[in-house]
């Protein structure tokens, strides 16, 4: 009769150390796919990376433009933190306010009277995605002249009814492609694409670009909430 | 009369020697390509390159930063130790005059299509693929600083043609850096060995 032999488990202190160095590689590896760290690289680069930002930034250069044939219809998806306001165009007023000199409080109609821009350009998003879109509106600069800022203001501050909250730097709200758009493809704008009042520009990514604005204030500090997806980690100058 | 003792008395060829300015440039090259790669993929997977939101997702373990905008930090955060790397390389590579005889060069290529040596093809081979990656490397940085900035830098988007095609080439670096990194490794081992592998880490 043949005795069966049973290896005895073997795991000699050479073996043990290479696997426990495998696995602890695998817990380092692991933690790549958790974080590792985003929150402190953030505060080492940020503001590095936003000097660099600024210091490419043309305040006063608008973004070459593309030809209405140009336009992607299907390529602008609809991104939104919570819900979808049905807003009252009748009954609805945009505030200004802040440190101004002239608080305002306009409707929909007072809004529509004043110049009217229209631009193609592209509008990119974080996620990675681009769409060549049309926008009209009014210049986020002139409503901002006539409710006339006082010298210290540097920041924007922009108010949604979905409680959405987004901060600007003034020099990129008072960029001639910042628009308050209330058109979008030659079409009125489309309330999940932000109606009645929404920013467009193609200086900033979408998640600058808020929806849904109710109230606009001007600022001389940063506001203590840069924004909803700022003060979830997301870098705050986002510019294109 | 020609005396040959000395070579005797030696029977293994000179230890490979690396420059330390080599070794850190190397080093510091693969770190930071790693991180790229790992944040880039991040990136990545919040919107695919191929198929949009539907396509394919890379799995977590490739990942670095956890979410997109810990991807993102990552991702800026690694592109000036990379960049700055590959800048203070090429000015170093100049300045050495080793850019005269480091690269790929014609008696290469005239070794390789005539050459019956093999050790001298796969030398040839092995410098064809370190000048290769020198252009992969650069337009990695072209396509991601057209990404990063298509609004000031918009010439860069108008030269790939459309923000896709923008995408996959910037994409396609990943591919193509691994792929020669695995090469390079080959063909290394190859012409000198592990001794000349541990040569440019150690």
């Amino acid at each position: 009769m043949r005795q069966i032999q049973v290896p005895k488990p073997y795991l000699p202190r050479r073996r043990f150390l290479q696997l426990s160095g495998i696995s602890s590689l695998g817990l380092i590896l692991g933690g790549c796919g958790v974080s590792l760290f985003d929150d402190v690289v953030q505060k080492a680069t940020e503001p590095l990376n936003e000097s660099v930002e600024t210091l490419l930034f043309n305040p006063q250069k608008p973004v070459p433009e593309f030809p209405a044939s140009a336009i992607e219809p299907d390529a602008l998806l609809v991104n939104t933190f919570d819900f979808t306001p049905d807003l009252d165009p009748a009954k609805f007023r945009l505030t200004v306010d802040g440190e101004v000199n002239r608080p305002m409080s306009l409707s929909l109609a007072e809004v529509e009277r004043m110049p009217l821009t229209s631009m193609t350009i592209r509008h990119v998003c974080v996620e990675g995605w681009a769409a060549i879109v049309q926008w009209g509106g009014v210049r986020l600069r002139d409503i901002v002249a006539l409710a006339q800022p006082k010298v210290n203001v540097r920041y924007v501050y922009f108010k949604s009814a979905d409680g959405y909250y987004e901060s600007w730097d003034l020099a990129s709200a008072l960029h001639p492609q910042t628009l308050l758009a209330y058109q979008k493809n030659g079409q009125p704008l489309p309330i999940e694409n932000g109606a009645p009042l929404r920013l467009a520009s193609p200086i900033k990514l979408g998640y600058k670009q808020s929806k849904w604005i109710t109230q606009i204030t001007l600022l001389s500090q940063k506001p203590p909430s840069l924004g909803y997806w700022e003060d979830r980690g997301y870098e705050w100058f986002a510019g294109l | 009369m020609v005396r040959d003792v000395p070579a005797q008395k030696s029977k293994s060829p000179p230890k490979p020697n690396q420059a330390i300015a080599a070794k850190i440039f190397h080093w510091i090259n693969l770190i930071s390509l790693i991180l790229m790669i790992g944040s880039g993929l991040q990136i990545y997977n919040a919107n695919p390159v191929f198929g949009g939101r539907g396509g394919w997702h890379f799995p977590s373990i490739f990942l670095l930063g956890g979410w997109l905008a810990g991807g993102r930090h990552w991702h800026f955060a690694a592109m000036w130790l990379f960049a700055l790397n590959l800048l203070g390389y090429g000015i170093y590579i100049f300045i050495s005059r080793r850019w005269k005889h480091r690269f790929v060069s014609s008696n290469d290529l005239k070794a390789l299509q005539k050459s019956q040596n093999v050790k001298r093809k796969t030398y040839a081979w092995h410098r064809l693929a370190f000048t290769a990656i020198i252009p992969v490397l650069l337009l990695a940085i072209l396509t991601g600083l057209g990404m990063y900035k298509p609004a000031q830098l918009h010439w860069i988007v108008d030269l790939f043609g459309s923000w896709q095609a923008l995408r996959v080439v910037h994409f396609i670096s990943v591919p193509v850096f691994i792929t020669f990194a695995v090469i390079h490794s080959l063909l290394g081992l190859k012409v000198g060995g592990s001794r000349l592998i541990k040569s440019i880490f150690f």
